[in-house]
């Protein structure tokens, strides 16, 4: 981290941090109980996403059964993401 | 007199309906200086907004007949003594008053306060002179009884807080008259004492009686001479006789219509607003519940609009009266009615002036001291005036109510000695209410000591045994205390824990204290050690790994798209190379180009970290890259911007550290069936479409003995991890056919060949065992085409010997394949064929010799 500045890419604002995941799988928190896992493709400064390869999972509360949420999964294959929803932008573990 | 004045100035502030609220206390205000002045008080209660404004109707009645009564009374009563005399026989008539009353209307806290506090009764009809007058109150009363009692057991109150009250009291009213005392001033707006008033009166009922007509006369102007005949007028039958008075000795066409008016309140009014009321008076409209009003002036009435209408001559009377000394008497009558005067004080000047009679008999000294007084009681009537401006804008209830706002806050600030409910006041208090709650629940044992906090500022009031000593303190001790606390405030900052920060379990750092020497820092945290790696699974010799390597890689990755944009860019703007060497300009611009150029490609030679140091165990930094999507991805485009060398040393690099590429080391195939899960297999096929393809591009330009030497960097690698891998297998593959491709195109020097043979015949060595075992899965398994391109390779470039080793070690599996191809459709079959064709044919064989 240190040779960040050596490298000419220091940050110098958060959103240099998303860039580092540009072609990476992330992960996406949604506002409404929502997320998103897929491949970074773009962004821009207020936080559109373009996701490629994404699963989309949404946690819908139970009323009756309040303890288990269920969540409902779908696949998208390109996937623009509003910038005022997003939550958080994690980076994912690496896969394999 | 100062009564009269008073009730002007109400009549001129308030509304008509206003006034009539409030002239019942003027009324009660004279009783009080009888000594009951606690009545005063009691008209705080709120009472008034009970009163029934309707039911006034009777009022007439009742105070025209008081009126009459009073009529016969002098001038020369003395309230103040006769009152005191009568103030037993008050009494009970007081009592008696009380048991008849709760039944009509009074409530029952009420009675209980007119028990105690008030010497009148209303009902009962007095045979004394005074007592008829006192009698003549009541009725007015009885409408206000309730104001004047609850105000009583207020004052009473305050009063016991002070302690001082009734050493103070100079009147012979009861305990509770004094706080009363205090009160009834602002309501009424006198200042005067009722000795004085009374004194006043004697003086000029003396005037009155001994010679009516001619002492007036000659001291006063015209207003003067009226008084007396006024009086007898009375009986005449107009209510107000006192009041009309005046007027009618200062012409006598206003006194008739003054008197046809029920002006009683009129006159008043003009007095105040015009100091020539004499000349021109316009009565003013008279509420319509005089009566109720009237009562009220009558025990100070008698003497008092006589004052107010004369106040003009006063002065000048008053010493007429004593004897024609000015200056004595005006020390009486000064202080007595200063307010009353506001403007007609004004006017006595040119009055007295204009009466040559009375200058004359003044000596000029006489003349002079008489004037500064005069002059002197303009300017304090003038201030007054202007004091008094605001008069009448707070209703008693409201003055009571801030009273007692303030009382109560005084008490509670100083601590009342005489106050026994401390207890009350921390209840109402929610801070504390809130602490001791919390403080209870943490406290269960009252012995236990109080925390740090509480024993700092909790102390005195926090802990019941605290609050019980409290009592036994007076309120000067408020400053010790307070001087406690802060020390004890200080103590505890000194036994602040010492330890400069706290770790809290579970934080991610440590908390510190701040002084002023070493302000905190917000955050302590420990830089994690290189000790703490994580299990990288990305790359084959990159067991551990730590989020820092990760982050600068990404990083490097970022810089070298940056730089690659930065040069593609710069690469539109190649400029034409110059045409000849006398075009210096174009020249110039080349070189600079070319400058820039060498400055980006250095920048991106850096980013990609070639040379940089590479630590035992760990992956290559520039092999990492290559573990990134987006560092493969990058590949082709850097190469395009390298120079020869530069791709050169990227290859040797590449092929170095063959089997330490994840796509290599991870991508291992076994014989049983084996599935790369879908991010390798992507992986993989990103790696050999963006890398293996530039790659191989720059490996096809190659001489043989670079390949030569790739090949034999190979073998100074683990070539069985690298054969078992696709990429690994293709890169092999691709080496081999390079240098068979030269051979066919006629490249290469003996030497060179001879250093290929000894360098194949080292590699085939190597490669052998791994022969058997570089199938991907069994033989089911489509996917083994890359592998057959191997053996194809490999088998063209090897010897009769070699050939045979390979022929032995794949047996199996071609046989198995053409088997296999037996029972598959005939598609798949030609297709399984060919593959394992592809091996046969560099060793001159064909499948079908196996068929």
């Amino acid at each position: 981290m240190a040779d960040a500045r050596e490298e000419g890419t220091a940050v110098s604002e958060p959103l240099d941090l998303v860039r580092l995941l540009l072609d990476e799988v992330v992960c996406v928190k949604l506002r409404g109980d929502r997320e998103l896992k897929g491949r970074l493709h773009a962004y821009d400064s207020h936080c559109n996403l373009v996701l490629g390869d994404v699963e989309e999972t949404i946690y819908v509360a139970d009323d009756e059964d309040e303890e288990n949420a269920k969540t409902v999964s779908r696949k998208s294959e390109m996937l623009f993401v509003r910038g005022d929803s997003v939550v958080l932008i994690s980076p994912q573990a690496r896969p394999f | 007199m100062s009564f009269f004045g008073f009730d002007n100035n109400r009549h001129n502030t308030a509304a008509a309906g206003f006034s009539q609220a409030h002239n019942p206390f003027a009324g009660l205000s004279s009783r009080e200086d009888d000594g009951d002045a606690l009545e005063f008080e009691e008209t705080y209660d709120g009472l008034g907004n009970q009163l029934e404004e309707t039911g006034d109707a009777f009022n007439d009645d009742t105070f025209g007949d008081t009126a009459i009564e009073t009529k016969p009374v002098g001038k020369d009563f003395d309230f103040f003594g006769q009152t005191a005399q009568v103030a037993n026989a008050i009494e009970e008539e007081h009592v008696r008053f009380h048991r008849q009353v709760p039944a009509s209307r009074v409530s029952q806290p009420a009675a209980q306060y007119n028990t105690q506090a008030f010497p009148q009764q209303p009902t009962a009809g007095p045979s004394y002179g005074y007592a008829s007058q006192a009698s003549s109150h009541r009725p007015a009363r009885t409408g206000y009884e309730k104001y004047s009692n609850e105000p009583v057991a207020e004052l009473q109150v305050d009063a016991a807080l002070w302690g001082v009250a009734p050493k103070k009291q100079p009147q012979p009213a009861p305990p509770a008259s004094i706080p009363a005392a205090a009160p009834v001033p602002p309501p009424s707006r006198k200042f005067m004492s009722l000795e004085e008033v009374e004194a006043q009166m004697r003086a000029q009922s003396k005037k009155a009686a001994p010679s009516p007509a001619p002492q007036p006369a000659a001291t006063l102007a015209g207003p003067s001479q009226p008084q007396v005949p006024p009086q007898t007028q009375y009986p005449g039958g107009s209510p107000f006789p006192q009041h009309v008075q005046p007027h009618v000795s200062a012409q006598a066409e206003h006194a008739r219509k003054d008197q046809a008016f029920p002006p009683g309140h009129g006159h008043p009014v003009t007095i105040l607003q015009r100091p020539q009321s004499k000349q021109a008076q316009a009565p003013s409209p008279q509420p319509p519940v005089q009566p109720a009003a009237h009562p009220r002036q009558q025990p100070s009435a008698p003497v008092p609009p006589m004052h107010i209408l004369q106040n003009p001559n006063r002065p000048s009377g008053d010493a007429a009266g004593l004897g024609q000394h000015p200056i004595p008497p005006m020390p009486v009558a000064y202080p007595t009615h200063p307010h009353h005067r506001l403007q007609g004080s004004f006017s006595r000047q040119p009055q007295i002036i204009t009466h040559p009679s009375q200058l004359t008999q003044l000596s000029e000294e006489e003349k002079s001291a008489y004037l500064e007084q005069e002059a002197k009681r303009a300017k304090r009537n003038h201030k007054i005036f202007l004091m008094s401006r605001d008069n009448g804008l707070m209703t008693p209830q409201d003055k009571s109510f801030i009273t007692r706002i303030q009382l109560q806050q005084l008490v509670s600030a100083t601590g009342n000695p005489n106050e026994h409910g401390t207890d009350e006041s921390l209840a109402e208090d929610f801070y504390y209410q809130v602490h001791s709650q919390i403080q209870g629940g943490q406290r269960q044992n009252p012995n236990q000591p109080l925390n740090n906090f509480a024993q700092t500022y909790l102390f005195q009031t926090g802990s019941r045994q605290a609050g019980h000593r409290r009592h036994h303190r007076g309120p000067e001790n408020h400053m010790q205390r307070m001087e406690q606390q802060v020390q004890r405030a200080v103590e505890a900052a000194k036994n602040k824990p010492k330890n400069k920060q706290l770790v809290i379990e579970g934080s991610l750092g440590k908390i510190s204290f701040s002084n002023g020497k070493t302000p905190k820092p917000l955050l302590n945290i420990k830089r994690a050690e290189h000790t703490s790696e994580v299990p990288r699974p990305g790359s084959a010799h990159r067991h551990v790994s730590n989020i820092a390597d990760r982050k600068s890689e990404l990083r490097a990755i970022e810089a070298i798209y940056t730089t690659l944009m930065k040069m593609e860019d710069h690469d539109r703007t190649v400029p034409p190379p110059p045409a000849s060497d006398d075009d210096t300009d174009a020249i110039q611009k080349f070189v600079a180009w070319n400058s820039e150029a060498q400055v980006l490609n250095d920048k991106l030679w850096t980013s990609l970290r070639i040379h940089a140091q590479q630590s035992d165990g760990q992956v290559h930094p520039f092999i990492a890259l290559l573990s990134y999507s987006k560092g493969k991805k990058a590949m082709q485009r850097i190469f395009r911007h390298l120079t020869h060398e530069q791709r050169t040393t990227i290859l040797t690099l590449v092929v170095v550290n063959l089997d330490g590429l994840d796509v290599v080391r991870n991508a291992q195939v076994t014989p049983e069936a084996v599935q790369l899960n879908a991010a390798m297999r992507e992986n993989v096929e990103l790696f050999s479409v963006a890398v293996m393809s530039t790659l191989f591009n720059f490996l096809n330009e190659l001489d043989l003995d670079l390949v030569a030497g790739v090949l034999g960097l190979v073998s100074t690698r683990d070539v069985g991890v690298i054969a078992k891998s696709r990429i690994g297998a293709s890169m092999l593959t691709m080496i081999l056919s390079r240098a068979e491709i030269i051979k066919h195109g006629g490249g290469g020097s003996e030497q060179t060949w001879r250093d290929w043979d000894m360098t194949y015949t080292q590699f085939f060595g190597l490669l052998e065992p791994t022969l058997p075992h570089m199938f991907p899965g069994p033989v089911t398994s489509s996917d083994d085409t890359y592998v057959w391109q191997l053996l194809a390779a490999l088998g063209i470039g090897a010897g009769p010997d070699q050939q045979q080793r390979l022929v032995l070690a794949v047996k199996d599996r071609v046989m198995d394949t053409v088997a296999l191809s037996k029972t598959l459709p005939q598609d798949l079959a030609a297709q399984r064929l060919q593959n394992v064709n592809l091996f046969m044919r560099s060793i001159g064989l064909d499948v079908e010799l196996l068929q």
